[in-house]
């Protein structure tokens, strides 16, 4: 079916057109699948090569190897103990922080916020402190205080940016938000400073040394632990792809397409923090992953948050796993602090982007 | 005239030549009576040599031997006391090398200082001997450094000729996970001391104090020893088993199949002083306790 | 007559609660019939966009109603009213980078499913909306990189792709230069006659209300000072209630429609 714009109101005679039925460009389901499968191949590729490469030589052969008892095998328990977790946290954490990064940018309506931006990562972290510093070193249920600390911390942090975003009246929502966050992290930091003036020489070597991130979980367990927050926040995840673009044009016109805008906005809080208490109790806090990410992404599949979304969390998967790669090989037999290498590839990176812009 | 300005060109001469006197080991009293050691292992000594009356005033970290309990307290490393150091008048102070702005602030106080630096195990007695060529006790200084370094000497004889097992010596570790740990590495006086003892460093070729260690550098690296060292309190023996516990996720480690993962507790193992040797010693009884019976 | 589409009756708002309550509509009524357009003149502050959003919905009045076909708007709910009545903005920013077809495909929001995608038809009212405002070969442009004039008719298409009952306009050629206003007004006219959208279109450019607008409705300070047919409200004593604003309001022969032309400041 075609109809032609012949109307005498048609003051663009030269664009007059035809629509027909057949849409040029893909349509949305197209560009989704190949977003996933191209992500999805490469998120699949660092999962499987990551565990096979490191600073140890390891055979697969040997590593697979029935023949040989489990507890006589190194190169098993290298790649199952060593390796394979941390693989596996990399990409439960490099997934987790870009989406968060994805979802706090369409929230706060601006390109440069990152998980960090409202405080629930400095709440993270200063769990993470406290417990270093003052607790008297316990464990729980068979995993250290510290991520339980953490956790706990980014908690804290939600409920305060959370009560902002009840108590503040419609309007200049997302202001405040920033301006709540920012005050946030900067109290929380005044404090972890604070508290590391309090601990002492060794306590302050091991803060540091957390702050760095680090993916060396060493078990299966922490990881477990993080999924369950994590599964509840990818759950609130994927309510909102459609509503984050609807939203990222503003509150009123969103309220106007019948997006239900506060329980919207709320909801991406709420799974954005959790998901970034999980990610930073488990590996400290790693930079760059949130913000840097969702820009990449957008330059490959555009600003669709359906696409966005989900290519998002298969890149930043593997990006982190590739990150971590070069964390445990680059310096062999020593180690880089996984967030170090973060740093000196997403800085860069996003100074170009920035760069790009103007 | 010519008598005041005479006079003002002495005062300038004066006033420089006491500035042109050198820095770090500045010379005064060649007796010191009144001596504040910021540094652990030097108040040690200084007790070692029979010195310790002539103390007025410790670091905070300092805990060896009981008497210091009844001596002020004046900070560490990163946060001395320089007002209530000054108050005290004392006419040496103990300074670590690296309390750069510490040391500025003494030189304009005209007060003698002695830096202390800490490379490895050897440096232990050489420090033993200069600080008693210091304080006037040469001869005391030196006894005592012969006497450490005798009974070092007795601890590496009595461990002689036996297999030198791969150790790893863990100075921390997050507690009930296998993450955050820093090893000793190849430099240092733990090194030192884990070698004396008796061992062969699995870390050796990484000249470093300290190295974070990933539990893959532990499975590569295969010690037949473990040693954690902890400090504080020592631990319940459930405690203990919790924490030996950990270590099961690596059962091709030798030293975890052979149940050889030991935990230490003392603080002598992190004041390279007088002690050293007795931290010689409980090392070579972990790692040879056959040589000890 | 036909029964009026829109039917506003008595509304009432206030911000803030209690003493520091700021009333901003007071008593406000109006029926707008199908396929009108209708005109919302008055100073800043008189109530103009708070009257707009409680019509789109988005805000709940202290008291009085609003009829949408003969149905008040709460028993509506938020998805069916956004397939009937659609706001257009004064101003539409774009945090992140979407494309021409993007910005319009996102009207389809109230007709499709939680996670239903756009199909084939979407796609074609969509792109029928943006042939409607004649920006159909842009679509594929970023949304960013269009002129002021480009832009508000990509967001009246868009408007148009999620529903082509009524379309509130609040203030839509305030930020444009005059070359667009002229192309925004055509597009209006154009989708009132063709389609018979209704508009309610705020403004403060009289002469955008004398040249589009059938009706007009004058807000002061919350309340309705004057509301008819335009050639009886737009008139000189009104003006001056109004704006207090001495003006001359003569029928322009070349244009077609009345001008108003300001004078003087009142007194």
């Amino acid at each position: 079916m075609s109809r032609q714009a012949t109307s005498p109101w048609c003051l663009w005679p030269e664009h007059a057109d035809t629509v027909t039925t057949a849409p040029r460009g893909s349509s949305v389901r197209t560009r989704l699948l190949w977003t996933v499968a191209g992500f999805g191949a490469l998120a699949l590729a660092a999962i499987t090569l990551a565990p096979l490469a490191g600073s140890t030589d390891v055979s697969l052969a040997r590593v697979f190897d029935r023949t040989l008892p489990y507890a006589d095998n190194i190169d098993a328990q290298i790649f199952f103990v060593a390796r394979l977790p941390r693989v596996l946290a990399a990409a439960l954490v490099g997934s987790s922080l870009a989406l968060s990064g994805v979802v706090f940018q369409a929230l706060l309506r601006n390109p440069l916020a990152s998980p960090d931006t409202l405080g629930v990562s400095a709440g993270a972290s200063l769990g993470a402190m406290l417990a270093i510093t003052f607790g008297a070193d316990v464990s729980l249920f068979g995993l250290s205080a510290i991520p339980m600390a953490s956790f706990t911390g980014s908690l804290g942090a939600l409920t305060i940016v959370y009560g902002l975003s009840v108590v503040r009246r419609s309007g200049t929502s997302t202001m405040v938000l920033l301006l709540g966050g920012v005050t946030l992290t900067a109290l929380l930091s005044a404090i972890m400073g604070f508290v590391q003036f309090m601990a002492d020489f060794t306590q302050t070597f091991r803060n540091v040394r957390w702050m760095m991130g680090s993916l060396d979980v060493a078990s299966y367990s922490p990881i477990v632990a993080a999924l369950v927050p994590t599964a509840v926040a990818w759950g609130g995840f994927a309510t909102l792809p459609r509503v984050l673009d609807l939203i990222s044009l503003g509150a009123e016109s969103a309220a106007a397409r019948g997006v239900d805008v506060r329980r919207a906005e709320r909801v991406a809080l709420v799974s954005a923090s959790l998901a970034t208490g999980a990610a930073v109790s488990l590996a400290g806090p790693v930079a760059f992953v949130g913000i840097v990410v969702p820009h990449l992404v957008r330059l490959v599949v555009g600003a669709d948050h359906r696409l966005v979304l989900p290519g998002s969390a298969l890149f930043g998967a593997a990006l982190l796993i590739a990150c971590d790669l070069v964390a445990r090989t680059a310096m062999a037999p020593l180690e880089l602090p996984v967030g170090i290498v973060t740093a000196l590839v997403g800085g860069p990176v996003f100074l170009w982007l920035l760069f790009r812009r103007t | 005239m010519r008598t005041a300005l005479s006079s003002l060109l002495l005062a300038v001469a004066l006033i420089i030549a006491g500035e042109a006197r050198p820095a770090s080991q500045s010379s005064g009293d060649t007796a010191p009576r009144r001596i504040v050691s910021l540094v652990p292992a030097t108040t040690e000594m200084l007790y070692a040599m029979g010195a310790g009356s002539r103390l007025i005033g410790v670091g905070s970290y300092d805990r060896f031997p009981r008497d210091v309990e009844s001596l002020p307290k004046l900070g560490g490393l990163l946060d001395p006391n320089t007002e209530q150091l000054l108050a005290l008048r004392p006419d040496l102070v103990i300074v670590y090398d690296t309390q750069a702005e510490l040391r500025q602030r003494l030189e304009r106080a005209r007060i003698p200082m002695w830096s202390y630096s800490l490379k490895a195990l050897p440096d232990v007695a050489a420090t033993m001997r200069a600080l008693g060529a210091r304080i006037g006790m040469a001869s005391a200084g030196e006894s005592a450094a012969g006497r450490i370094e005798a009974q070092l000497r007795a601890v590496q004889a009595r461990v002689a000729g036996r297999p030198r097992p791969r150790s790893l010596l863990i100075f921390g570790r997050e507690s009930g996970a296998l993450r955050g740990i820093n090893a000793s590495g190849g430099y240092g006086f733990l090194h030192d001391l884990l070698e004396l003892a008796g061992a062969v460093d699995v870390l050796s070729d990484i000249k470093q104090a300290a190295v974070p260690m990933s539990s893959e550098m532990v499975l590569a690296r295969r010690p037949d020893v473990i040693i954690e060292l902890h400090y504080g309190e020592a631990w319940p023996a459930n405690r203990l088993d919790a924490e030996r516990r950990v270590w099961s996720g690596l059962p091709s480690v030798p030293a975890v199949r052979n149940n050889r993962i030991h935990l230490l507790t003392g603080d002598e193992f992190v004041v390279p002083g007088p002690r050293v040797t007795l931290a010689a010693e409980r090392l070579a009884r972990t790692i040879h306790p056959d040589a000890f019976r | 007559m036909d029964t009026p589409f829109l039917d506003v009756h008595d509304l009432a708002f206030a911000y803030g609660r209690g003493a520091t309550a700021r009333r901003v509509l007071d008593g406000v009524s109006l029926e707008v019939s199908r396929g009108s357009v209708v005109g919302l003149l008055g100073p800043n502050g008189s109530g103009k966009t708070t009257l707009l959003r409680i019509l789109s919905g988005g805000l709940a009045p202290l008291s009085g109603s609003v009829r949408l076909d003969g149905q008040p708007l709460g028993a509506l709910t938020r998805r069916a009213l956004a397939q009937r009545m659609a706001v257009v903005p004064q101003e539409t920013r774009a945090t992140f980078d979407f494309t021409v077809l993007e910005m319009v495909l996102m009207g389809r929001y109230p007709h499709l499913g939680a996670f239903e995608l756009e199909g084939a038809d979407d796609l074609e009212i969509a792109r029928q909306a943006l042939s409607d405002t004649g920006t159909l070969p842009l679509e594929h442009r970023p949304f960013a990189t269009l002129s002021g004039g480009e832009k508000q008719r990509v967001v009246i298409a868009g408007a148009l792709a999620q529903a082509s009952d009524i379309l509130l306009l609040d203030e839509p050629t305030t930020a444009l230069d005059l070359r667009y206003q002229f192309e925004i007004m055509a597009v209006l006219k154009r989708l009132n006659a063709e389609r018979g959208t209704t508009l309610i279109v705020s403004t403060h450019d009289l002469n955008l209300a004398a040249a589009l607008c059938e009706r007009i409705v004058m807000l002061k300070q919350g309340q309705v000072l004057a509301h008819g047919p335009t050639a009886d409200t737009l008139t000189s004593h009104n003006i001056r209630a109004l704006y207090d604003v001495d003006a001359d309001v003569r029928f322009h022969e070349q244009a077609g429609h009345l001008t108003v032309v300001p004078l003087a400041g009142a007194r």
